[in-house]
């Protein structure tokens, strides 16, 4: 017997390894699932948030693991803890893109360049929806955060839109989808990116299978949504409708701190080894400290950064609660038994269910589902003889829809905070229903026939 | 360490302080109060260059 | 004390407690030394700051280990851990430094390339944290890293990283990642600054060959299997033809996609006269479809989900009850890296690189890995390094 052998009998036994049982396997990760399921189901029905009950989801799991040592029970904390460090830098994205956005609206920069637009384009619908979805298109394109796009421009997008009379219901919705829309834009699609990086796939020749889906997804959810004036109104009553703008505003106070901040994007782009890595937090913060400097009135950064933190806090929890759900899962198994069922389901079966799976992951585990699902499915897929540039730019349209599902819902809820909808979340999301199956039906074409699409990506080339 | 790596660190530092505040101004949701100790498990560990 | 405050202290204590714990833990993670005991053909050590000095005082600078025969030859260089969560490359390359004897040429050895990578963990993705292997003389235990470098070493990441020198676009994370950051630069990012130390060990002490040490998914096409360019290509088949004849494993050979840039066995050619040569052997512990990532897994490589997914003909390798155990993906390495040693220097003979004393396939898959490992507190205390 050698050493190996030896080691392997002194590993106490885990009931699970009997080996070729794949059922006692099946059997042990699912009640560990089950278990989070109902702890969920509980917090959830003791009217705790969201937030609380994935935590509790997590926990639960994580402890129902620990008697058949996944994880050990001295290991649970630690897996809770670094967990929480997964999306820590989108933390800081997030955080900081909002309060930059919080001191120009608190300057009045919002009001003034929604006066600006209405006052040019009120009576040019279709130009003005079309130059409103290129607006919250390009910050999402840029950094690759749909999130990035609602923080940085949904405010004045959403006035715009409001103003141009579309309820404030479908406001949202625009807002949502065409934000999703912008993540999976090029030149940064983050899914895209990730699903490159795991599968050793480069991340070249994505700009026209991209941005064409995109472009056309988002001007028809424009003018689906955005088409029928619903609330006329005169353009006189509008502008007097509209808050006053403190006296001394002028468009180069509004203009300066986010030309700083997209120039600081772009000079990093153009002269990548000239300049130091900067990242996105630190040029919203460099943004910010612009727009302090320029504000036409005084603003206290203090008392916004801490208010922004306050609004934000059910987004920040649910990134730290989302890390340690998904490390907990992996550690129990239950992330590989998902992974496992999706790619062992017969092809056909798995087309049709792309349009549920996909946005479901991304709900529950956000950019994690594309590692847990995407990777093993382009691998698959690429091995069948799909072109997986296609396949991987036709899955991530899929993807940012399911940023309005809940647990986590991290772009539907911000575009409902930003459009300050007033219903429920649910009478939000329904607004969205057309174009969410336009895209599913689109993503899920581009997958079935990425090599007949594989045009695109050699002109993109 | 690099100059940019310290500026991370003082935002962390301060995002730290916001949470902190807006911690001790809660008065009435516990559920909150659980909820910024959360956010800041992640924040702290990085600045004490735990993690 | 009101109310709010009982409730605010005691959610703190919970909380500080867990979080004090797992700081511990990973605080300890992170410091945790390995001892490697320099074997017989050991002549002398380097930094990896010597070649780039920006390393010098980080954590992702690295011990680098001179074997130089009596007579003159070739080099080859050996890194390991370039991706510290395929710990198989780590365990050969220490093979290689505690046992071999260099009779003719220089080999060089980097046990851990990736050293920020190795004191990292990688969140969401429940690993443990360290593993251990059997020895004669107890078990050795090491560190389970990540395959990108720490933050802590290496912040903030850009929104995309734009490859050097050609500007390709790639995934932000892969700025950390030392086998996406080749060929280098000496002022760039702290991970480009790990992988031109490397080109200049290549460089400066006119290596010949060069590998990189992997571990692949098997459910991912580039796995067990050589990836070499164009002009490796030809002794990357010899040796593949020659192990699979000799000693009866399977590993084919990928060609290195022009294409795609960043990696080891595309830049170190197309930047130096080094011929590289890229090693994969598969890890079943890296693959997404799988039960819990235990240690138990990691060693054995057994799985009852990628079992069933063999059967569908969904793995790239073969797979069955018997899992890909450790010991038989350290054994591949150990015996294609002699083979395309030997390969070469049949071919160059004024630059051959002859070492002995390093078993191949079928003696660690009989023996165990462990048994080539020697007790670090019985050994010369200065032979003995930490890293």
């Amino acid at each position: 017997m050698n050493v190996s052998e030896k080691r392997f009998l002194d590993y106490p036994e885990i009931q699970y390894v009997k080996w070729g049982q794949v059922e006692n396997m099946y059997a042990q990760i699912g009640i560990i699932a089950f278990v989070m399921v109902i702890a969920y189901t509980v917090a959830k029905w003791k009217k705790l948030s969201v937030e609380t009950s994935m935590f509790a989801a997590a926990l639960a799991g994580g402890i129902a693991g620990a008697f058949v040592k996944t994880p050990p029970i001295g290991q649970l904390a630690r897996h809770m803890v670094e967990g929480a460090f997964t999306y820590l830098d989108v933390m800081l994205v997030f955080s900081t893109a909002t309060i930059f956005m919080a001191v120009i609206s608190e300057f009045g920069g919002v009001d003034y360049v929604v006066r600006g637009t209405i006052k040019t384009f009120y009576n040019k619908r279709i130009l003005a929806l079309l130059i409103l979805m290129f607006i919250i298109l390009i910050p999402g394109a840029l950094t690759g955060a749909g999130s990035v796009s609602v923080l940085v421009v949904g405010a004045p997008t959403v006035m715009a839109l409001r103003y141009l009379g579309i309820p404030e219901k479908k406001v949202a919705a625009i807002l949502f989808i065409v934000a999703g829309l912008s993540a999976a834009a090029p030149p940064v699609n983050i899914w895209a990116m990730m699903l490159c990086a795991g599968t050793a796939i480069p991340y070249v020749g994505f700009e026209l299978p991209l941005a064409v889906p995109v472009l056309l997804l988002g001007t028809f959810t424009m003018l689906f949504l955005g088409w029928k004036r619903e609330e006329k109104k005169e353009l006189a009553d509008i502008l007097n409708q509209m808050p006053e703008v403190p006296k001394k505003m002028s468009w180069w106070r509004i203009a300066l701190p986010f030309f700083v901040f997209f120039g600081l994007v772009a000079a990093v782009r153009i002269w990548p080894f000239s300049l130091p890595i900067i990242g996105l937090p630190l040029q919203f913060m460099v943004a910010t400290l612009a727009a302090f400097l320029v504000s036409p009135k005084k603003v206290n950064l203090l008392v916004i950064s801490r208010d922004t933190i306050k609004r934000l806090l059910p987004l920040l929890t649910t990134i730290v609660v989302v890390g340690m759900l998904q490390q907990v899962m992996t550690a129990t198994g239950v992330r590989g038994l998902i992974s496992f069922a999706v790619i062992s389901t017969p092809l056909v079966l798995l087309f049709i269910s792309l349009a549920i799976i996909i946005p479901f992951s991304e709900g529950v585990l956000t950019y994690g589902a594309a590692a847990i699902i995407g990777i093993p499915l382009i691998w698959f897929l690429d091995s069948i003889g799909f072109h997986a540039t296609v396949a991987i730019a036709g899955l991530t349209l899929l993807w940012p829809l399911g940023d309005g599902l809940p647990p986590t819902a991290l772009i539907g809820r911000l575009s409902v905070m930003v459009s300050e909808h007033k219903g429920s979340y649910w009478s939000f999301l329904k607004n969205t229903w057309v174009p969410w199956i336009v895209i599913t039906i689109t993503g899920i074409l581009m997958v079935v026939f990425s090599s007949k699409l594989e045009f695109l990506v050699r002109w993109s080339m | 360490m690099p100059f940019i790596m310290i500026l991370y660190y003082i935002i962390c530092v301060y995002l730290i302080s916001m949470v902190v505040w807006n911690f001790i101004r809660e008065k009435k949701n516990p559920e909150y109060f659980f909820h910024y100790l959360l956010v800041l498990i992640p924040l702290i560990l990085r600045v004490l260059r735990v993690k | 004390m009101s109310r709010e405050w009982m409730i605010k202290i005691v959610l703190i204590v919970l909380l500080a407690a867990g979080t004090t714990l797992a700081g511990i833990q990973l605080f300890r993670q992170r410091h945790f030394d390995v001892p490697m005991v320099a074997g017989p053909g050991v002549t002398r050590t380097a930094k990896l700051s010597d070649y780039s000095p920006g390393l010098k005082g980080t954590m992702a600078d690295t011990t680098v280990f001179f074997l130089e025969g009596n007579e003159e030859g070739g080099k080859a260089l050996i890194m390991a851990n370039t991706h510290s969560n395929e710990p198989a490359s780590l365990l050969a390359a220490l093979i290689f430094l505690e046992n071999a004897v260099v009779e003719k040429g220089t080999l060089i050895i980097i046990p851990q390339f990736n050293n920020s990578g190795g004191r990292n963990t990688r969140p969401g993705d429940g690993y443990p944290l360290y593993f251990e292997i059997p020895t004669d003389w107890g078990s050795k235990k090491f560190r389970l890293g990540n395959r990108d470098a720490s933050p802590l070493d290496q912040w903030p990441d850009p929104d995309v990283y734009i490859h050097y020198p050609d500007k390709q676009l790639l995934s932000f994370i892969d700025v950390r990642n030392t086998n996406r950051t080749w060929p280098g630069r000496a002022d760039g990012p702290l991970m480009e600054q790990v992988t031109f130390g490397a080109m200049e060990i290549m460089r400066q002490e006119n290596v010949d060959i060069a590998f990189d040490i992997h571990g692949a998914e098997t459910m991912f096409p580039v796995t067990n299997c050589i990836v070499a360019p164009e002009k490796s290509a030809r002794m990357a088949t010899m040796a593949s033809l020659t192990v699979k004849a000799r000693e009866g494993f399977d590993n084919h050979v990928e060609p290195s996609p022009s294409g795609f840039r960043g990696l080891s066995h595309r830049e170190i050619g197309d930047y130096s006269d080094t011929l590289p040569f890229l090693l994969e052997a598969p890890i079943p512990f890296l693959d997404q479809p799988t039960g819990p990532k235990t240690e138990k897994f990691l060693l054995d490589g057994k799985d009852p989900f990628l079992l069933k997914l063999a059967k569908a003909k969904m793995l790239f390798v073969p797979y069955d009850e018997s899992g890909w155990p450790m010991d038989k993906r350290v054994g591949q390495h150990c015996s294609v890296v002699l083979e395309i040693m030997r390969q070469y220097s049949r071919k160059k003979p004024e630059r051959a690189i002859e070492v002995s004393h390093v078993p191949r396939y079928a003696q660690v898959v009989q023996n165990g890995t462990g048994s080539y490992y020697h007790d670090p507190s019985k050994a010369d205390p200065d032979k003995v390094f930490l890293n």
